[in-house]
């Protein structure tokens, strides 16, 4: 059995002692360590360039090699998705549009007002346990550390170190990753849309009301029935049609009014999707994140599976409101006060990224 | 200038940041079932099996430390961890007198596998949330398969990088001196 001398000892002892001064001080947010990791980069940085373009076409190799099945049933997969997206995409341009002029017209931010750089994924984490990726924009584009970080399906993650000309970015699925959000819960039950038209005119006299049941409207891309009720009040219209039960050829044939038509719409906020906030939680590469703390009222409901996460901002959120991070896949009822956990899946495929936008926003408490 | 280069020390913080470079770009993206191949872990491993048990400590503690720095976990902690690795390969290296290429290949894979159950329990212990799951065995298994293959090409470079003369390494281990 091998033994060792009181210098070896010592040795030993003093790399440990190292180490653990090194943690205590880092941990404890020395400004020396944040310099020295800083330049350490500076010089790295033209090191690892080199051997990123050097090792790129053996990557490129090594990726055909082993994911080339499985790019190719990828493929038709995204195809078939697409396909199915498009239609439902063209209606939600409308309803987003809708919605932003609404916002506008009362003030409110929204994410079309955010500024964003587009950045370009050139490199994964190297550990097997942080979930980090490395991109090509830094403090010379104007990001800063806490700032979020999209791509076209919703949220990546946010921005925990920058350098001159890149950045490091925590996935949302990362151990450390949390951010308050909001569930957008599903309505109990197929949610109808009432219509109730009255329509009268000064001439015939004829009065017509319908009440017209609609199925329920999923909206794409966010999976919520919308419920709107609609009070058309349609002013009296000279007509010598004859008095009809049909509300539509009423509509149709009527010339135009000699009163200015008035159109009311009233939204029953009742209807509208149930929201309740929570923290969204990364729990590692092979786990889903979790959402936790959700304040569950009556009104809100049994939280159902396929509800939908978007990020809830606040004045202290690193996060505006907003964003869309995925959907809830399952639904563990926990005993007590402590509410549901809600893991979920997310919208963005965090495991083959290229191209995100990182928004610079800042929270109203931090500007 | 070449003797300045034929420094041990310079030679291993050569070694160390190409290495570096080589597992923050190649090896992060070219992942074996999902699982980055450690390539600075399989080198402290093969500086204790090279150098014995204090070498490595040393050697690991250095690797770790430069790992560390380009990392966004907390500093020091990485450098504890492949300081141990270090120390633990040249440990059971000295266990044998004899030292054919499988019984090194096996030390190197075999360390690499018990300091990553190490490394995300001294995480956890630190404060570092989410490492300890049951992905670690996963990680585990393949970082030390891996690495005993790759130690078979680490183990004579790091010999090379910390100058070892064939006389010191055809001695017995320098811990039954001690």
């Amino acid at each position: 059995m091998p033994r060792y001398s009181v210098s070896r000892r010592r040795a030993l002892a003093l790399l440990t002692l190292t180490s653990i001064l090194l943690i205590t001080l880092d941990l404890q947010g020395n400004a020396v360590v944040d310099g020295v990791r800083k330049v350490f980069g500076a010089v790295f940085a033209p090191i690892q360039d080199s051997t990123r373009v050097i090792t790129r076409p053996i990557e490129n190799a090594w990726r055909g090699i082993t994911g080339y099945d499985e790019l190719t049933e990828e493929n038709e997969r995204l195809q078939d998705a697409i396909d199915q997206q498009e239609g439902a995409f063209i209606a939600a341009l409308a309803t987003v549009r809708d919605a932003q002029e609404l916002l506008a017209l009362n003030g409110i931010d929204n994410l079309a007002d955010i500024s964003s750089i587009t950045a370009q994924v050139v490199g994964e984490g190297p550990s097997n346990f942080a979930q980090t990726i490395e991109i090509n924009q830094g403090s010379n584009d104007g990001l800063r550390v806490g700032m979020p970080v999209v791509n076209a399906a919703g949220l990546v993650g946010k921005v925990t170190e920058v350098f001159a000309d890149r950045a490091i970015v925590m996935l949302a699925t990362d151990a450390s990753y949390a951010v308050p959000v909001q569930v957008i819960n599903l309505p109990e039950e197929e949610t109808t849309t009432t219509t109730s038209t009255s329509t009268s005119t000064t001439t015939t006299t004829t009065t017509t009301s319908t009440t017209t049941i609609v199925p329920a409207v999923e909206s794409p891309g966010l999976g919520v029935a919308t419920s709107v009720p609609v009070d058309v009040a349609t002013s009296p219209a000279p007509t010598t049609a004859a008095p009809s039960t049909s509300i539509a050829s009423v509509l149709t044939v009527a010339p135009p009014t000699t009163t200015p038509a008035r159109t009311t719409t009233t939204v029953d906020i009742n209807d509208l999707p149930a929201t309740e906030t929570g923290a969204l939680r990364g729990r590692g590469a092979d786990r889903a994140p979790i959402v936790e703390f959700i304040d569950q009222s009556s009104r809100f409901g049994e939280i159902r599976v396929g509800a939908v996460i978007i990020t809830a901002g606040g004045s202290k959120s690193l996060a505006p409101r907003g964003i869309v991070v995925g959907r809830v896949v399952k639904v563990v009822e926990r005993s007590g006060t402590s509410g549901a956990v809600l893991e979920v899946r997310l919208s963005a495929r965090l495991t083959s990224l290229n191209f995100v936008r990182v928004l610079l926003y800042q929270p109203a408490a931090s500007r | 200038m070449i003797e300045f280069l034929n420094r041990s020390y310079v030679r291993t913080a050569l070694v160390g940041l190409l290495a570096l470079g080589l597992q923050t770009t190649f090896l992060a993206s070219a992942s074996l079932a999902g699982i980055v191949v450690q390539l600075m872990l399989c080198l402290a491993v093969a500086a204790g099996v090279s150098g014995g048990s204090e070498r490595g400590a040393i050697t690991g503690f250095s690797l770790g430390l430069m790992f560390d720095l380009v990392l966004s976990t907390p500093l020091g902690l990485t450098a504890l961890v492949y300081g141990l690795a270090g120390f633990l390969a040249g440990y059971f290296n000295s266990l044998s007198i004899n030292h054919p290429w499988w019984l090194r290949s096996v030390v190197v894979g075999g360390s690499s596998l018990i300091v990553m159950f190490v490394h995300p329990v001294l995480a956890t212990w630190v404060g570092v949330d989410g490492w300890l799951t049951t992905r670690v065995f996963k990680v585990a298994v393949v970082v030390g398969l891996a690495n005993a293959v790759v130690g078979l090409a680490a183990v004579p470079l790091m010999r090379w990088s910390l100058a070892i003369k064939r006389q010191e390494r055809l001695a017995p281990p320098p811990e039954i001196y001690a």
